[in-house]
């Protein structure tokens, strides 16, 4: 049977690549390094991410709220993003299938996605932990950024069901769960180039994960709460997931700067 | 007012390389083709980026104009067009 062995949270802002190759953004090769080693520990046979895509992979014609990637490979970034290419990033179809099938069930109306690429929000984090793509993943992603946006609440549902889902694949796997993404920024839009919106936001919600203060997070992750910390606030949400996955459990490790965070749960 | 014509000309932008290179060489005659509102066209062409955000179109999607520097605009003054909105 199928055992969930870790979660994790990182951000994936697409300027990291190049910023490091300029040798900048130290701090965030450390962290990433961190995260990974971490997940190096627990030697994943898969990684489930919930993640958000910038209207990449998706865009406005079909728009779901809750997607699951099937297929063999991805590829990517399909995006303007400045960072290495990678092909034949490997799926892992039968997760996949088995996560979608389990969450129909359970009440979540879940797209289906095949036949696609991936942008910034999966590879840049794959780029710093995994950059041998030798991971399987299995995108499940959340529309945080494309208003209107779902629930907190049904987000940390729906990460209870993958939880149970998990439990219920009779592969024998070792599966952790990613989230992708950040609490504070704004891109594109008025406020973006200046100072991260709103720090104080990402320090309450890092303790709230730190202290396990699930309830507390899930009333104050209203969607006027998470857009006030930006445009990319939404990405909250993807950590949300990863908490319906994780429970009330504290943090192996967890470490916020202005307005993201990277963290690490374990089950060992 | 729907700014799905604006949103997919900066998709496609991104996607679909012979557009891209389409609108950078010939922006009039590409954006003359296009299911597009005279207005539209008018804002796209200025590289009217705040505008265009105020009228709902998405700014994931507007930033690849400046992304891609297309209509003379550039990253400076995409943010400062968008930061007059501020004002």
């Amino acid at each position: 049977m199928a055992e969930l062995v870790a979660t994790f949270g990182v951000p994936h802002a697409p300027i990291f690549p190049e910023q490091v190759e300029r040798g900048e953004a130290q701090d965030v090769v450390q962290l990433y390094q961190e995260v990974a080693q971490h997940l190096d520990a627990v030697q994943p046979d898969v990684l489930v991410i919930f993640d958000s895509d910038h209207v990449n992979t998706f865009f406005v014609d079909n728009l779901p709220i809750f997607s699951v990637g099937v297929g063999e490979t991805t590829a990517g970034p399909n995006d303007l993003t400045r960072m290495p290419r990678y092909e034949g990033v490997p799926l892992d179809p039968a997760l996949a299938l088995h996560l979608r099938d389990a969450g129909i069930r359970d009440g979540f109306d879940l797209a289906l996605l095949q036949d696609f690429e991936v942008d910034h929000s999966v590879l840049v984090p794959l780029h710093f932990m995994t950059p041998r793509m030798h991971i399987p993943i299995v995108p499940f992603y959340i529309n945080g950024l494309v208003p209107p946006i779902p629930a907190a609440k049904r987000c940390y549902a729906l990460g209870q069901s993958v939880r149970e889902a998990i439990a219920s694949w009779t592969a024998d796997m070792r599966v952790a769960v990613l989230a992708s993404g950040v609490f504070s920024l704004d891109l594109g839009s008025p406020r973006s180039g200046g100072p991260v919106p709103d720090p104080e936001w990402t320090e309450r919600v890092t303790d709230h994960l730190a202290q396990g203060r699930v309830a507390q997070l899930l009333d104050e992750a209203t969607a006027e709460r998470m857009w006030q910390a930006g445009n990319i606030g939404g990405e909250l949400l993807n950590w949300v997931a990863m908490l319906g996955v994780v429970g009330d459990r504290r943090p192996r490790f967890i470490q916020a700067r202005d307005g993201d965070a990277f963290g690490a749960w374990r089950w060992d | 007012m729907s700014t799905y014509q604006v949103e997919k000309l900066c998709y496609r932008a991104v996607h679909d390389l012979p557009f891209r290179d389409a609108l950078s060489g010939d922006p009039d005659g590409t954006l003359a083709a296009l299911p597009l509102t005279d207005e539209e066209r008018d804002l796209l062409r200025r590289g009217e980026v705040g505008r265009l955000y105020e009228q709902g179109a998405h700014p994931y999607l507007l930033s690849h104009i400046a992304s891609l520097g297309l209509f003379g605009v550039t990253r400076d003054s995409y943010r400062e067009r968008m930061r007059a909105l501020l004002e």
